[in-house]
Protein backbone atom coordinates (compact mmCIF):
# COMPACT_ATOMS: atom_id res chain seq x y z
CA UNK A 1 0.00 0.00 0.00
CA UNK A 2 2.64 2.54 1.09
CA UNK A 3 6.05 2.43 -0.55
CA UNK A 4 8.88 4.70 0.52
CA UNK A 5 11.91 4.61 -1.74
CA UNK A 6 15.17 6.34 -0.76
CA UNK A 7 13.37 9.13 1.06
CA UNK A 8 15.58 11.96 2.29
CA UNK A 9 14.47 15.14 4.01
CA UNK A 10 17.00 17.93 4.48
CA UNK A 11 16.48 21.22 6.26
CA UNK A 12 19.35 23.38 5.09
CA UNK A 13 22.47 21.53 6.17
CA UNK A 14 20.64 19.15 8.47
CA UNK A 15 19.61 15.77 7.16
CA UNK A 16 16.57 14.74 9.21
CA UNK A 17 15.73 11.63 7.19
CA UNK A 18 18.39 9.91 5.13
CA UNK A 19 17.66 7.48 2.34
CA UNK A 20 14.84 5.55 4.00
CA UNK A 21 13.16 2.72 2.12
CA UNK A 22 10.13 1.11 3.71
CA UNK A 23 6.96 -0.69 2.63
CA UNK A 24 3.77 -0.97 4.66
CA UNK A 25 0.74 -3.07 3.71
CA UNK A 26 -2.91 -2.98 4.72
CA UNK A 27 -2.35 -5.84 7.14
CA UNK A 28 0.70 -4.32 8.83
CA UNK A 29 1.12 -2.79 12.23
CA UNK A 30 4.61 -1.34 12.13
CA UNK A 31 6.43 0.24 15.05
CA UNK A 32 8.73 3.14 14.24
CA UNK A 33 11.28 3.60 16.99
CA UNK A 34 14.49 5.47 17.59
CA UNK A 35 16.03 8.04 19.93
CA UNK A 36 14.85 11.65 20.05
CA UNK A 37 15.72 13.54 16.90
CA UNK A 38 16.09 10.36 14.86
CA UNK A 39 13.67 11.68 12.25
CA UNK A 40 10.56 9.67 13.10
CA UNK A 41 8.11 12.55 13.09
CA UNK A 42 9.81 14.07 10.05
CA UNK A 43 9.22 10.80 8.23
CA UNK A 44 5.54 11.01 9.21
CA UNK A 45 5.46 14.58 7.96
CA UNK A 46 6.90 13.43 4.65
CA UNK A 47 4.34 10.62 4.31
CA UNK A 48 1.38 12.80 5.24
CA UNK A 49 2.51 15.72 3.11
CA UNK A 50 3.36 18.29 5.75
CA UNK A 51 6.93 18.48 4.42
CA UNK A 52 8.17 17.64 0.97
CA UNK A 53 11.10 15.22 0.85
CA UNK A 54 14.28 16.51 -0.75
CA UNK A 55 14.59 13.32 -2.76
CA UNK A 56 13.09 9.88 -3.09
CA UNK A 57 9.77 8.44 -4.06
CA UNK A 58 6.49 7.91 -2.18
CA UNK A 59 3.75 5.81 -3.70
CA UNK A 60 0.43 5.07 -2.07
CA UNK A 61 -1.87 2.45 -3.57
CA UNK A 62 0.28 2.55 -6.68
CA UNK A 63 -0.03 6.33 -7.17
CA UNK A 64 2.91 8.71 -6.89
CA UNK A 65 2.02 11.09 -4.05
CA UNK A 66 5.34 12.95 -3.75
CA UNK A 67 3.79 16.18 -4.96
CA UNK A 68 0.27 15.69 -3.62
CA UNK A 69 -0.72 18.24 -0.95
CA UNK A 70 -1.65 17.08 2.52
CA UNK A 71 -5.43 17.33 2.01
CA UNK A 72 -5.26 15.11 -1.08
CA UNK A 73 -3.24 12.47 0.71
CA UNK A 74 -5.81 12.54 3.50
CA UNK A 75 -8.57 11.92 0.96
CA UNK A 76 -6.57 9.08 -0.58
CA UNK A 77 -6.49 7.35 2.78
CA UNK A 78 -3.45 8.53 4.70
CA UNK A 79 -4.61 9.51 8.18
CA UNK A 80 -2.36 10.74 10.96
CA UNK A 81 -2.34 12.02 14.50
CA UNK A 82 -0.07 14.71 15.88
CA UNK A 83 2.10 14.23 18.93
CA UNK A 84 0.82 17.54 20.26
CA UNK A 85 -2.94 17.15 19.74
CA UNK A 86 -4.38 19.47 17.12
CA UNK A 87 -8.10 19.68 17.78
CA UNK A 88 -10.10 21.88 15.44
CA UNK A 89 -10.68 25.01 17.46
CA UNK A 90 -14.13 26.47 18.08
CA UNK A 91 -15.81 23.17 17.18
CA UNK A 92 -17.34 20.46 19.32
CA UNK A 93 -15.97 16.94 19.34
CA UNK A 94 -18.75 15.77 17.03
CA UNK A 95 -18.20 18.70 14.68
CA UNK A 96 -14.50 17.80 14.56
CA UNK A 97 -15.44 14.36 13.29
CA UNK A 98 -18.08 15.75 10.94
CA UNK A 99 -15.55 18.01 9.24
CA UNK A 100 -13.03 15.18 9.06
CA UNK A 101 -15.59 12.86 7.52
CA UNK A 102 -17.11 15.41 5.15
CA UNK A 103 -13.80 16.50 3.72
CA UNK A 104 -11.90 13.24 4.10
CA UNK A 105 -14.54 11.01 2.50
CA UNK A 106 -16.87 13.43 0.72
CA UNK A 107 -20.01 12.61 2.70
CA UNK A 108 -21.27 12.55 6.28
CA UNK A 109 -22.58 9.42 7.97
CA UNK A 110 -23.71 10.11 11.55
CA UNK A 111 -23.88 6.38 12.37
CA UNK A 112 -20.24 5.97 11.51
CA UNK A 113 -19.40 9.02 13.62
CA UNK A 114 -21.31 7.53 16.54
CA UNK A 115 -19.42 4.29 16.10
CA UNK A 116 -16.08 6.11 16.16
CA UNK A 117 -17.12 8.20 19.18
CA UNK A 118 -18.07 4.98 20.97
CA UNK A 119 -14.86 3.25 20.00
CA UNK A 120 -12.66 6.10 21.19
CA UNK A 121 -14.75 6.57 24.40
CA UNK A 122 -15.67 10.11 23.39
CA UNK A 123 -19.42 9.58 23.09
CA UNK A 124 -20.15 11.42 26.32
CA UNK A 125 -17.97 14.34 25.27
CA UNK A 126 -19.52 14.71 21.82
CA UNK A 127 -20.97 18.15 22.48
CA UNK A 128 -17.96 19.52 24.31
CA UNK A 129 -15.69 22.15 22.80
CA UNK A 130 -12.77 20.15 21.47
CA UNK A 131 -10.06 22.72 22.09
CA UNK A 132 -10.99 23.91 25.57
CA UNK A 133 -13.01 21.25 27.36
CA UNK A 134 -11.06 18.02 26.94
CA UNK A 135 -8.43 16.37 29.12
CA UNK A 136 -5.19 15.21 27.54
CA UNK A 137 -6.30 11.57 27.23
CA UNK A 138 -9.45 12.73 25.47
CA UNK A 139 -7.51 15.03 23.17
CA UNK A 140 -5.30 12.12 22.20
CA UNK A 141 -8.38 9.98 21.61
CA UNK A 142 -9.83 12.76 19.47
CA UNK A 143 -6.69 12.73 17.33
CA UNK A 144 -7.31 9.06 16.60
CA UNK A 145 -11.05 9.62 16.14
CA UNK A 146 -10.55 12.44 13.63
CA UNK A 147 -8.15 10.35 11.63
CA UNK A 148 -10.58 7.39 11.68
CA UNK A 149 -13.41 9.63 10.48
CA UNK A 150 -11.54 10.19 7.21
CA UNK A 151 -11.83 6.45 6.60
CA UNK A 152 -8.08 5.89 6.27
CA UNK A 153 -6.31 2.90 4.78
CA UNK A 154 -3.13 3.82 6.59
CA UNK A 155 -2.96 5.41 10.00
CA UNK A 156 0.15 7.20 11.28
CA UNK A 157 0.09 7.38 15.07
CA UNK A 158 2.64 9.79 16.52
CA UNK A 159 3.36 9.02 20.20
CA UNK A 160 -0.23 8.60 21.24
CA UNK A 161 0.90 7.38 24.67
CA UNK A 162 3.22 10.27 25.48
CA UNK A 163 2.16 12.23 28.53
CA UNK A 164 -0.60 9.83 29.58
CA UNK A 165 -0.88 8.35 33.08
CA UNK A 166 -1.13 4.61 33.59
CA UNK A 167 -4.90 4.26 33.32
CA UNK A 168 -4.99 6.35 30.17
CA UNK A 169 -2.17 4.26 28.71
CA UNK A 170 -3.90 0.97 29.46
CA UNK A 171 -7.11 2.30 27.99
CA UNK A 172 -5.37 3.41 24.82
CA UNK A 173 -3.58 0.13 24.54
CA UNK A 174 -6.80 -1.86 24.41
CA UNK A 175 -8.22 0.59 21.91
CA UNK A 176 -5.23 0.35 19.60
CA UNK A 177 -5.23 -3.42 19.78
CA UNK A 178 -8.72 -3.46 18.25
CA UNK A 179 -8.16 -0.58 15.88
CA UNK A 180 -6.32 -2.52 13.20
CA UNK A 181 -8.98 -5.20 12.85
CA UNK A 182 -12.12 -3.19 13.47
CA UNK A 183 -11.30 -0.52 10.91
CA UNK A 184 -9.12 -2.73 8.66
CA UNK A 185 -6.41 -0.13 8.56
CA UNK A 186 -2.64 -0.45 8.24
CA UNK A 187 -0.79 1.31 11.06
CA UNK A 188 2.60 2.86 11.62
CA UNK A 189 3.11 3.84 15.22
CA UNK A 190 5.87 5.98 16.70
CA UNK A 191 6.54 4.99 20.27
CA UNK A 192 9.49 5.07 22.66
CA UNK A 193 8.37 2.33 24.98
CA UNK A 194 9.73 -1.00 23.76
CA UNK A 195 7.19 -3.03 25.68
CA UNK A 196 4.30 -1.17 24.08
CA UNK A 197 5.81 -1.67 20.65
CA UNK A 198 6.44 -5.40 21.21
CA UNK A 199 2.88 -5.72 22.40
CA UNK A 200 1.27 -4.03 19.42
CA UNK A 201 3.44 -4.55 16.38
CA UNK A 202 4.46 -7.50 14.22
CA UNK A 203 7.21 -5.45 12.67
CA UNK A 204 9.56 -2.74 13.89
CA UNK A 205 11.67 -0.22 11.99
CA UNK A 206 14.46 1.61 13.81
CA UNK A 207 15.63 5.07 12.84
CA UNK A 208 18.86 6.61 14.08
CA UNK A 209 20.19 9.96 12.84
CA UNK A 210 17.67 9.78 10.04
CA UNK A 211 18.79 6.37 8.80
CA UNK A 212 16.93 3.11 8.94
CA UNK A 213 19.33 0.94 10.91
CA UNK A 214 17.18 -2.14 11.48
CA UNK A 215 13.89 -3.70 10.46
CA UNK A 216 12.22 -6.94 11.49
CA UNK A 217 10.12 -8.57 14.21
CA UNK A 218 10.35 -6.93 17.65
CA UNK A 219 12.40 -9.91 18.97
CA UNK A 220 14.97 -9.65 16.19
CA UNK A 221 15.24 -5.90 16.23
CA UNK A 222 15.57 -5.37 19.95
CA UNK A 223 18.34 -8.00 20.09
CA UNK A 224 20.32 -6.21 17.38
CA UNK A 225 23.51 -4.69 18.91
CA UNK A 226 23.30 -1.60 16.69
CA UNK A 227 19.80 -0.92 17.96
CA UNK A 228 20.77 -1.43 21.59
CA UNK A 229 23.69 0.94 21.10
CA UNK A 230 21.47 3.64 19.59
CA UNK A 231 18.93 3.21 22.37
CA UNK A 232 20.93 4.75 25.18
CA UNK A 233 18.00 4.80 27.58
CA UNK A 234 16.49 1.45 26.67
CA UNK A 235 19.27 -0.88 27.83
CA UNK A 236 17.03 -3.69 29.01
CA UNK A 237 16.60 -4.95 25.48
CA UNK B 1 -41.51 34.86 21.52
CA UNK B 2 -40.09 32.25 19.19
CA UNK B 3 -37.04 33.29 17.19
CA UNK B 4 -38.88 33.17 13.84
CA UNK B 5 -41.58 35.41 15.23
CA UNK B 6 -38.87 37.84 16.29
CA UNK B 7 -37.51 37.75 12.77
CA UNK B 8 -40.94 38.45 11.25
CA UNK B 9 -41.50 41.41 13.57
CA UNK B 10 -38.03 42.75 12.74
CA UNK B 11 -38.66 42.37 9.02
CA UNK B 12 -41.99 44.18 9.27
CA UNK B 13 -40.27 46.94 11.20
CA UNK B 14 -37.43 47.46 8.72
CA UNK B 15 -39.58 47.06 5.60
CA UNK B 16 -42.66 49.01 6.69
CA UNK B 17 -42.05 51.01 9.85
CA UNK B 18 -38.81 52.65 8.72
CA UNK B 19 -40.22 53.97 5.40
CA UNK B 20 -43.40 55.10 7.15
CA UNK B 21 -41.48 56.89 9.87
CA UNK B 22 -38.74 58.54 7.79
CA UNK B 23 -39.96 58.21 4.19
CA UNK B 24 -40.94 61.87 3.94
CA UNK B 25 -37.62 63.14 5.19
CA UNK B 26 -35.28 62.80 2.20
CA UNK B 27 -32.24 63.78 4.23
CA UNK B 28 -32.71 61.14 6.92
CA UNK B 29 -33.68 58.54 4.32
CA UNK B 30 -30.53 59.22 2.30
CA UNK B 31 -28.47 58.81 5.47
CA UNK B 32 -30.24 55.52 6.17
CA UNK B 33 -29.49 54.27 2.65
CA UNK B 34 -25.84 55.33 2.97
CA UNK B 35 -25.62 53.50 6.29
CA UNK B 36 -27.05 50.35 4.69
CA UNK B 37 -24.49 50.59 1.89
CA UNK B 38 -21.79 50.69 4.52
CA UNK B 39 -23.55 47.85 6.33
CA UNK B 40 -23.42 45.77 3.15
CA UNK B 41 -19.69 46.34 2.74
CA UNK B 42 -19.15 45.71 6.44
CA UNK B 43 -21.02 42.41 6.15
CA UNK B 44 -18.94 41.26 3.17
CA UNK B 45 -15.76 42.34 4.95
CA UNK B 46 -16.76 40.52 8.12
CA UNK B 47 -17.59 37.36 6.17
CA UNK B 48 -14.04 37.27 4.82
CA UNK B 49 -12.61 38.07 8.25
CA UNK B 50 -14.77 35.70 10.23
CA UNK B 51 -14.99 32.74 7.89
CA UNK B 52 -11.84 33.23 5.85
CA UNK B 53 -9.65 34.56 8.66
CA UNK B 54 -8.41 37.38 6.47
CA UNK B 55 -8.22 41.08 7.24
CA UNK B 56 -8.79 42.92 4.00
CA UNK B 57 -8.00 46.55 3.29
CA UNK B 58 -8.86 45.95 -0.33
CA UNK B 59 -12.63 46.00 -0.29
CA UNK B 60 -12.71 49.49 -1.78
CA UNK B 61 -11.51 47.79 -4.97
CA UNK B 62 -14.46 45.37 -5.05
CA UNK B 63 -16.82 48.22 -4.29
CA UNK B 64 -15.36 50.37 -7.07
CA UNK B 65 -15.10 47.58 -9.65
CA UNK B 66 -18.69 46.53 -8.96
CA UNK B 67 -19.82 50.13 -9.36
CA UNK B 68 -17.93 50.69 -12.59
CA UNK B 69 -18.81 47.32 -14.10
CA UNK B 70 -22.50 47.80 -13.50
CA UNK B 71 -22.50 51.43 -14.65
CA UNK B 72 -20.65 50.63 -17.87
CA UNK B 73 -22.78 47.57 -18.64
CA UNK B 74 -26.00 49.49 -18.23
CA UNK B 75 -24.79 52.64 -20.03
CA UNK B 76 -22.89 51.18 -22.97
CA UNK B 77 -24.55 47.81 -23.42
CA UNK B 78 -28.07 48.60 -22.31
CA UNK B 79 -28.16 45.87 -19.67
CA UNK B 80 -31.22 46.31 -17.38
CA UNK B 81 -30.13 47.92 -14.11
CA UNK B 82 -31.21 45.15 -11.76
CA UNK B 83 -29.29 42.62 -13.88
CA UNK B 84 -26.23 44.82 -14.23
CA UNK B 85 -26.09 45.23 -10.44
CA UNK B 86 -25.68 41.47 -10.12
CA UNK B 87 -23.14 41.51 -12.95
CA UNK B 88 -21.30 44.23 -11.02
CA UNK B 89 -20.87 41.60 -8.34
CA UNK B 90 -19.51 39.22 -10.97
CA UNK B 91 -17.10 41.96 -12.07
CA UNK B 92 -15.83 42.24 -8.51
CA UNK B 93 -15.38 38.45 -8.45
CA UNK B 94 -13.26 38.68 -11.60
CA UNK B 95 -11.21 41.44 -9.94
CA UNK B 96 -10.76 39.26 -6.87
CA UNK B 97 -9.37 36.43 -9.01
CA UNK B 98 -6.33 38.64 -9.51
CA UNK B 99 -5.93 38.63 -5.74
CA UNK B 100 -5.95 34.85 -5.32
CA UNK B 101 -2.14 34.59 -5.38
CA UNK B 102 -1.91 36.66 -2.18
CA UNK B 103 -4.08 34.16 -0.28
CA UNK B 104 -0.95 32.25 0.57
CA UNK B 105 0.25 35.22 2.58
CA UNK B 106 -0.79 35.57 6.18
CA UNK B 107 -1.74 38.34 8.58
CA UNK B 108 -0.16 41.72 7.89
CA UNK B 109 1.43 40.54 4.63
CA UNK B 110 -1.96 39.61 3.23
CA UNK B 111 -3.42 42.93 4.38
CA UNK B 112 -0.64 44.92 2.69
CA UNK B 113 -0.70 42.91 -0.53
CA UNK B 114 -4.46 43.25 -0.95
CA UNK B 115 -4.18 46.98 -0.27
CA UNK B 116 -1.65 47.27 -3.08
CA UNK B 117 -3.83 45.18 -5.39
CA UNK B 118 -6.76 47.43 -4.65
CA UNK B 119 -4.81 50.43 -5.80
CA UNK B 120 -4.28 48.87 -9.23
CA UNK B 121 -7.99 49.11 -9.96
CA UNK B 122 -8.17 52.73 -8.99
CA UNK B 123 -5.34 53.49 -11.42
CA UNK B 124 -7.13 51.47 -14.11
CA UNK B 125 -10.32 53.45 -13.60
CA UNK B 126 -8.40 56.72 -13.84
CA UNK B 127 -6.27 55.84 -16.88
CA UNK B 128 -8.62 53.76 -19.01
CA UNK B 129 -10.39 56.89 -20.18
CA UNK B 130 -12.21 55.41 -23.17
CA UNK B 131 -14.17 53.02 -20.98
CA UNK B 132 -14.33 54.64 -17.58
CA UNK B 133 -14.38 58.29 -18.52
CA UNK B 134 -11.08 58.74 -16.65
CA UNK B 135 -10.85 61.09 -13.72
CA UNK B 136 -13.85 63.01 -15.05
CA UNK B 137 -15.96 60.00 -14.15
CA UNK B 138 -19.30 58.80 -15.43
CA UNK B 139 -22.47 60.77 -15.06
CA UNK B 140 -26.09 60.01 -15.93
CA UNK B 141 -25.74 56.42 -14.84
CA UNK B 142 -29.19 54.82 -15.29
CA UNK B 143 -31.38 54.99 -12.22
CA UNK B 144 -33.03 52.10 -10.48
CA UNK B 145 -36.14 51.14 -12.48
CA UNK B 146 -39.82 51.16 -11.71
CA UNK B 147 -41.25 47.84 -10.66
CA UNK B 148 -45.02 47.20 -10.56
CA UNK B 149 -45.50 50.93 -10.79
CA UNK B 150 -43.26 51.56 -7.79
CA UNK B 151 -40.32 53.86 -8.42
CA UNK B 152 -37.21 52.25 -6.94
CA UNK B 153 -35.13 55.32 -7.76
CA UNK B 154 -36.77 57.28 -4.94
CA UNK B 155 -35.01 57.40 -1.58
CA UNK B 156 -37.46 54.93 -0.09
CA UNK B 157 -37.21 52.70 -3.18
CA UNK B 158 -33.43 52.71 -2.89
CA UNK B 159 -33.78 51.86 0.77
CA UNK B 160 -35.96 48.84 0.00
CA UNK B 161 -33.49 47.59 -2.63
CA UNK B 162 -30.36 47.91 -0.49
CA UNK B 163 -32.23 46.48 2.50
CA UNK B 164 -33.19 43.43 0.45
CA UNK B 165 -29.65 43.03 -0.85
CA UNK B 166 -28.18 43.19 2.65
CA UNK B 167 -30.74 40.79 4.12
CA UNK B 168 -30.24 38.25 1.31
CA UNK B 169 -26.49 38.45 1.85
CA UNK B 170 -26.97 37.99 5.59
CA UNK B 171 -29.03 34.85 4.84
CA UNK B 172 -26.31 33.53 2.50
CA UNK B 173 -23.68 34.25 5.14
CA UNK B 174 -25.74 32.39 7.73
CA UNK B 175 -26.20 29.45 5.37
CA UNK B 176 -22.47 29.17 4.68
CA UNK B 177 -21.63 29.50 8.36
CA UNK B 178 -23.93 26.65 9.34
CA UNK B 179 -22.77 24.34 6.58
CA UNK B 180 -19.91 21.87 6.88
CA UNK B 181 -17.84 24.34 4.91
CA UNK B 182 -18.56 26.88 7.61
CA UNK B 183 -17.40 24.47 10.29
CA UNK B 184 -14.16 23.82 8.45
CA UNK B 185 -13.63 27.53 7.88
CA UNK B 186 -14.19 28.33 11.54
CA UNK B 187 -11.70 25.67 12.52
CA UNK B 188 -9.10 26.86 10.04
CA UNK B 189 -8.19 30.11 11.84
CA UNK B 190 -6.52 28.55 14.82
CA UNK B 191 -5.79 25.11 13.50
CA UNK B 192 -5.11 25.06 9.80
CA UNK B 193 -2.93 21.93 9.85
CA UNK B 194 -5.61 20.09 11.81
CA UNK B 195 -8.09 20.74 9.02
CA UNK B 196 -5.73 20.01 6.14
CA UNK B 197 -4.73 16.68 7.63
CA UNK B 198 -8.33 15.48 7.47
CA UNK B 199 -8.73 16.47 3.84
CA UNK B 200 -9.76 20.13 3.90
CA UNK B 201 -8.37 22.10 0.97
CA UNK B 202 -7.93 25.21 3.07
CA UNK B 203 -6.53 27.41 0.29
CA UNK B 204 -9.55 26.63 -1.92
CA UNK B 205 -12.02 27.35 0.87
CA UNK B 206 -10.35 30.66 1.68
CA UNK B 207 -10.36 31.52 -2.01
CA UNK B 208 -14.08 30.77 -2.24
CA UNK B 209 -14.74 33.08 0.70
CA UNK B 210 -12.78 35.82 -1.04
CA UNK B 211 -14.96 35.36 -4.13
CA UNK B 212 -18.20 35.40 -2.12
CA UNK B 213 -17.07 38.46 -0.19
CA UNK B 214 -16.01 40.25 -3.38
CA UNK B 215 -19.35 39.45 -5.03
CA UNK B 216 -21.31 40.90 -2.11
CA UNK B 217 -19.19 44.03 -1.96
CA UNK B 218 -19.38 44.47 -5.73
CA UNK B 219 -23.17 44.25 -5.73
CA UNK B 220 -23.35 46.90 -3.00
CA UNK B 221 -21.00 49.15 -5.00
CA UNK B 222 -23.12 48.61 -8.12
CA UNK B 223 -26.30 49.47 -6.24
CA UNK B 224 -24.69 52.64 -4.98
CA UNK B 225 -23.61 53.69 -8.49
CA UNK B 226 -27.19 53.50 -9.78
CA UNK B 227 -28.53 55.07 -6.64
CA UNK B 228 -26.37 58.20 -6.87
CA UNK B 229 -26.06 58.11 -10.71
CA UNK B 230 -22.48 59.35 -10.72
CA UNK B 231 -19.02 57.81 -10.41
CA UNK B 232 -15.46 59.01 -10.39
CA UNK B 233 -12.36 57.01 -9.47
CA UNK B 234 -11.51 58.97 -6.34
CA UNK B 235 -15.02 58.43 -5.05
CA UNK B 236 -15.61 54.81 -6.14
CA UNK B 237 -12.23 53.58 -4.91
CA UNK B 238 -11.97 55.84 -1.88
CA UNK B 239 -10.29 54.28 1.13
CA UNK B 240 -13.31 55.34 3.16
CA UNK B 241 -15.26 52.49 1.56
CA UNK B 242 -13.12 50.11 3.52
CA UNK B 243 -12.20 52.03 6.68
CA UNK B 244 -15.73 53.03 7.75
CA UNK B 245 -17.09 49.49 7.19
CA UNK B 246 -14.18 48.06 9.21
CA UNK B 247 -14.97 50.47 12.04
CA UNK B 248 -18.66 49.55 11.75
CA UNK B 249 -18.03 45.80 11.67
CA UNK B 250 -15.67 45.85 14.64
CA UNK B 251 -17.94 48.24 16.51
CA UNK B 252 -20.97 46.02 15.99
CA UNK B 253 -19.07 42.77 16.44
CA UNK B 254 -17.44 41.31 13.33
CA UNK B 255 -17.82 37.71 14.39
CA UNK B 256 -21.60 37.93 14.26
CA UNK B 257 -23.84 38.40 11.24
CA UNK B 258 -26.06 41.17 12.57
CA UNK B 259 -23.13 42.99 14.19
CA UNK B 260 -21.65 44.60 11.07
CA UNK B 261 -25.08 45.74 9.82
CA UNK B 262 -26.23 47.15 13.15
CA UNK B 263 -22.76 48.61 13.68
CA UNK B 264 -22.89 50.40 10.32
CA UNK B 265 -26.33 51.88 10.93
CA UNK B 266 -25.48 53.01 14.45
CA UNK B 267 -22.00 54.33 13.67
CA UNK B 268 -22.99 56.14 10.50
CA UNK B 269 -26.25 57.64 11.72
CA UNK B 270 -24.86 58.73 15.07
CA UNK B 271 -21.85 60.21 13.32
CA UNK B 272 -23.93 62.10 10.75
CA UNK B 273 -26.85 63.15 12.92
CA UNK B 274 -25.14 63.80 16.25
CA UNK B 275 -21.41 64.31 16.05
CA UNK B 276 -21.51 66.19 12.77
CA UNK B 277 -23.84 68.80 14.25
CA UNK B 278 -21.67 69.17 17.33
CA UNK B 279 -18.28 69.12 15.59
CA UNK B 280 -18.82 70.05 11.92
CA UNK B 281 -15.28 69.24 10.84
CA UNK B 282 -13.27 66.35 12.23
CA UNK B 283 -16.29 64.58 13.69
CA UNK B 284 -14.88 61.21 12.67
CA UNK B 285 -12.44 61.70 15.52
CA UNK B 286 -15.20 60.72 17.93
CA UNK B 287 -15.70 57.47 16.02
CA UNK B 288 -12.05 56.65 16.49
CA UNK B 289 -12.33 57.20 20.23
CA UNK B 290 -15.52 55.12 20.40
CA UNK B 291 -13.90 52.30 18.45
CA UNK B 292 -10.89 52.19 20.75
CA UNK B 293 -13.21 52.19 23.76
CA UNK B 294 -15.25 49.36 22.27
CA UNK B 295 -12.16 47.25 21.56
CA UNK B 296 -10.98 47.75 25.14
CA UNK B 297 -14.28 47.23 26.96
CA UNK B 298 -16.15 44.85 24.67
CA UNK B 299 -13.93 43.28 22.02
CA UNK B 300 -16.90 41.27 20.72
CA UNK B 301 -18.69 44.45 19.78
CA UNK B 302 -21.80 46.42 20.48
CA UNK B 303 -24.31 43.56 20.43
CA UNK B 304 -22.45 41.51 23.01
CA UNK B 305 -22.06 44.66 25.12
CA UNK B 306 -25.83 45.24 25.00
CA UNK B 307 -26.45 41.59 25.89
CA UNK B 308 -24.14 41.91 28.89
CA UNK B 309 -25.84 45.11 30.04
CA UNK B 310 -29.37 43.70 29.73
CA UNK B 311 -28.33 40.58 31.61
CA UNK B 312 -26.92 42.75 34.37
CA UNK B 313 -30.15 44.76 34.46
CA UNK B 314 -32.12 41.53 34.77
CA UNK B 315 -29.98 40.39 37.66
CA UNK B 316 -30.32 43.77 39.36
CA UNK B 317 -34.10 43.73 38.96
Amino acid sequence: MLQLKNISVRFGGLTAVNNVTLAVGTQDVVGLVGPNGAGKTTLFNAISGLVRPTSGQITFDGADVMRAPMYKRARMGIGRTFQVPQPMHELTVRQNLTVAQRFGTGSVDQNKIDEILEFTSLAEKATRNAATELALTELKALEVAKALATNPKLLLLDEVFAGLETTGKRHFMSMLKNLHEKFSVGIIIIEHDIETISNLCQRVAVLNFGELIAEGTPEEVFRDPAVIKSYTGGGHA
Amino acid sequence: MKPNKTIIVMLLAVYIAVPLAFGRDNYVMSLVVASMVIGGIALSWALLGNLGGMVSFGHAAFFGVGAYASAILSMKFGVPVLVSILLGGVGAVVASLAMLPVLRLRGPYFALAILAYAHIFRILATQWTSVTGGSGGLSNIPRLPEIFGYDLSSKTGGYLVILTIVLVFAAIYQYIRCSNYGLALRAMHESEDATRVVGVNSTLLKGLMLLVSAFMCGVVGAFNAHYINFLEPDYAFSGLWVTIPIVAAIFGGYRTITGPIVGAVVVYLVDQLVFKSIIPSGHQLVLGVLLVAMIIFSPDGLLSLLRKLTRRAHVAA
